[in-house]
């Protein structure tokens, strides 16, 4: 017996009716982009032509591209700092927003005003607050007779656009952690407590380890977070000073649209995912690990 | 009688319904698109068989960009100005504009009504013209004249040492500093800063061998560009950072500028504004006082893309526009900028904007101004020039000699 016969007809439409909306929305939204990206990425076009098979050049050109491996230390430069700042506050902010008793929704909501304000918006406000005569500097200049030079400094420059992907995801993050510590049991400090243990030792010993889970998702989330940087930089320091706010996704954007070049940009597409796939992977092999409260 | 008038109806009814319909992309600058929107109102009253919609170049970090990214996805207008000549060779290069030398004897005789024979001739890419030049902007010095009054001048600084000299008086190095040296970040504003100064210096000579594809200004005079940029930031004569209209608020005396501040300095600043004083760029000490001071020209043209609809319907309506001198007074009048015409100081259309300092000032430099090499990879070169040579030498990494000498190999290498 033919496995076909094992529905009706009706039942086969059905279940057809249900599989190919889906199997075209993937077909024309992923797979035809998933093909169209391996093509350029083995070609030579510039919109207009046609595409040329060049096999790995768009590849090697890249070990002798001075400016991506510039961007490689750029965002290893960025990782230092956004994932502790990340970590950090978003740590302070769960057990911060746990200790709360009342308006604790609306202080969530609150952070994640942030996470959905638009990044041409409030980029364009932080270029302005800590411009060299804005407000920011004007304080300091009143109070300590300095000025910081934010985003002219090329390792200020980096810092100030994590402190400001921080603000953003602050609220976001802080509520994947929220989440985690609200899944650790009280019965395990309880007990701990019973035995003589302080503060310390609790959160070293208990909330930490018990958190990893959730400290990891926001790491993974961080790690490509930083990989996809671009409003930020792209409109307040344009890339600069000294290219050390380049990011990938700016030198896509670039090639792509200054160079004329998308079979170059498409290719530093392809290996900017393989990287950032490969750190998370890394990440998740050295620091993930299998928690249970039971 | 009624005949005759629903006939007229129904012909002005068949010619709208089945008209051309072409999309024109003017410069985001609201004077621009006002000149142009004029134009556009009355050319469709007279031409209801070729109907043109005028929309600014929509919002991007440059207007070639916007080009760019608007041909990649298939939306590019059918013409659209505010193209400089190294874009223009850019676009030309891939494709994606038409030669107006195509439209034979009619661009001829364009040519040659307006008066532009000779400044089209350095608008040439591969022996074809792509580009319609429509302005040709000097680039020069605005000096605050009132504070250099009180400071005992009655000139504004010509040479670098009278920057300096200047600068001992005034700059504080924390709230006022001299002069804006560097124009900006993009790879645009190295036209306004080291490549305005080179030609300033040199008498208008070219800082790419286009032809051998090698860098020029790694010579003598590089040298004192590359120092004087040096000093000014090594004593805090400048800042990487001036803040928000530093020449407006008085905290810098000097920057460059174009004409097209002009409208909106009278809008803003309107007490500022007649306190100005305009000069050439500054030059070394060793450059002659007689000998005319060259700048960069902020050249920008127009083009007609490959996929316009109908190609001579969009040369017929440049043609309306640039064959009668009347509209580029209006040009003048709306945006200040000066008509790449070769007729500006002896045409008398255009005597009554001779009063104007501004313009005056302006439209006596075009024969000084030099555009920008014309190489197809622009951006790269630009990039380079802010990344191994301006950036260095601004946050002071090396001595000005080294810098010069590595930019100059790594300049070399993006145009091999």
């Amino acid at each position: 017996m033919s496995k076909r016969s094992q529905f009706g007809r009706k039942e086969r439409v059905f279940g057809y009716s249900v599989i190919i909306p889906y199997i075209a929305y993937t077909a024309i939204f992923w797979g035809y982009p998933f093909v169209w990206m391996l093509i350029l990425a083995f070609t030579k076009w510039n919109f207009f032509s046609k595409p040329s098979f060049v096999w790995l050049d768009n590849f090697l050109k890249m070990f002798t591209d001075s400016v991506f491996l510039q961007i490689i230390l750029n965002t290893l430069n960025f990782l230092a700092y956004l994932i502790p700042m990340i970590l950090i506050s978003s740590l302070l902010f769960a057990l911060a927003l746990k200790r709360v008793k009342f308006g604790r929704t609306f202080i969530m909501l609150s952070f994640l005003i942030a996470n959905v304000s638009s990044g041409v918006a409030y980029s364009l406000l932080f270029s302005n607050l800590f411009a060299v005569n804005g407000p920011v500097n004007r304080i300091f200049d009143a109070l300590f007779g300095v000025t910081i030079p934010w985003f002219s400094d090329p390792q200020l420059a980096i810092f100030s656009i994590c402190l400001i992907i921080t603000w953003k995801f602050l609220g976001y993050y802080g509520l994947i952690l929220y989440a985690g510590l609200q899944q650790i049991p009280q019965s395990l400090y309880e007990a701990a407590e019973l035995d003589g243990a302080n503060g310390n030792v609790l959160f070293w010993k208990i909330t930490l380890p018990l958190l990893n889970p959730s400290l990891v998702t926001v790491t993974v989330l961080a790690i490509m977070l930083t990989f996809g940087i671009f409003t930020e930089p792209y409109l307040i320091t344009g890339g600069g000073p000294m290219q050390r706010t380049t990011t990938f996704m700016i030198y896509m954007y670039d090639t792509a649209f200054k160079r004329i070049d998308p079979s170059y940009a498409t290719t530093i597409a392809v290996v900017t995912a393989l990287l950032s796939y490969g750190l998370v992977m890394l990440i998740r092999k050295v620091f993930e690990r299998e928690v249970s409260f039971v | 009688m009624k005949r005759v008038a629903s006939v007229v109806m129904l012909l002005i009814f068949v010619l709208t319904a089945f008209s051309v319909k072409l999309t024109f992309w003017t410069a985001p600058n609201p004077y621009q698109e006002e000149f142009w929107k004029i134009m556009v109102t009355q050319w469709n009253k007279q031409r209801p068989d070729v109907q043109i919609e005028v929309q600014t170049i929509p919002a991007a970090g440059s207007s070639e960009e916007a080009i760019l990214t608007a041909l990649a996805a298939g939306n590019a207008p059918d013409f659209c100005e505010n193209i400089f000549s190294g874009f223009g060779a850019q676009l030309a290069d891939i494709g994606a504009i038409y030669a107006f030398d195509n439209f034979g004897t009619d661009f001829t005789k364009l040519v040659q009504t307006r008066k532009m024979a000779s400044i089209i001739e350095k608008w040439e890419v591969s022996g074809k013209h792509y580009v319609f030049p429509i302005y040709s902007n000097p680039m020069l010095f605005w000096w605050r004249g009132d504070i250099l009054k009180q400071l005992g001048y009655n000139n504004p600084p010509r040479t670098y040492s009278e920057i300096y000299d200047l600068s001992k008086k005034f700059a504080d190095g924390k709230k006022k500093f001299t002069m804006q040296v560097i124009s900006g970040r993009n790879w645009w504003d190295r036209w306004y800063d080291f490549i305005t100064y080179y030609y300033a210096a040199t008498g208008g000579k070219t800082y790419i061998d286009t032809a051998k594809r090698k860098v020029t200004f790694g010579d003598a005079t590089g040298l004192k560009i590359a120092n004087f940029i040096y000093t000014m930031f090594q004593n805090k004569y400048t800042a990487v950072e001036l803040g928000t209209n530093p020449f407006y608020t008085g905290s810098i005396l000097g920057k460059i500028t174009g004409p097209w501040e002009v409208n909106q300095a009278k809008d803003t600043f309107p007490k500022v504004v007649p306190n100005i004083w305009i000069s050439t760029p500054p030059v070394p000490d060793d450059y002659p006082k007689d000998k005319p001071v060259y700048t960069i020209a902020d050249s920008k043209g127009l083009v007609i893309f490959s996929t316009c609809k109908d190609k001579k319907a969009a040369f017929e309506f440049i043609s309306w526009v640039f064959s009668n001198a009347q509209n580029d007074a209006l040009w003048i009048e709306k945006t200040q900028m000066p008509p790449a015409r070769e007729d500006l100081t002896t045409n008398s259309v255009f005597a009554k904007y001779m009063e104007d300092k501004f313009f005056k000032a302006y439209s006596s430099n075009v024969p000084y101004a030099v555009p920008p090499a014309l190489i197809t990879n622009t951006i790269d070169v630009n990039q380079a020039m802010s990344t191994h040579f301006v950036e260095p030498l601004m946050y002071l990494k090396g001595k000005p000699e080294d810098i010069l000498n590595k930019a100059v190999k790594e300049i070399n290498k993006v145009l091999f």
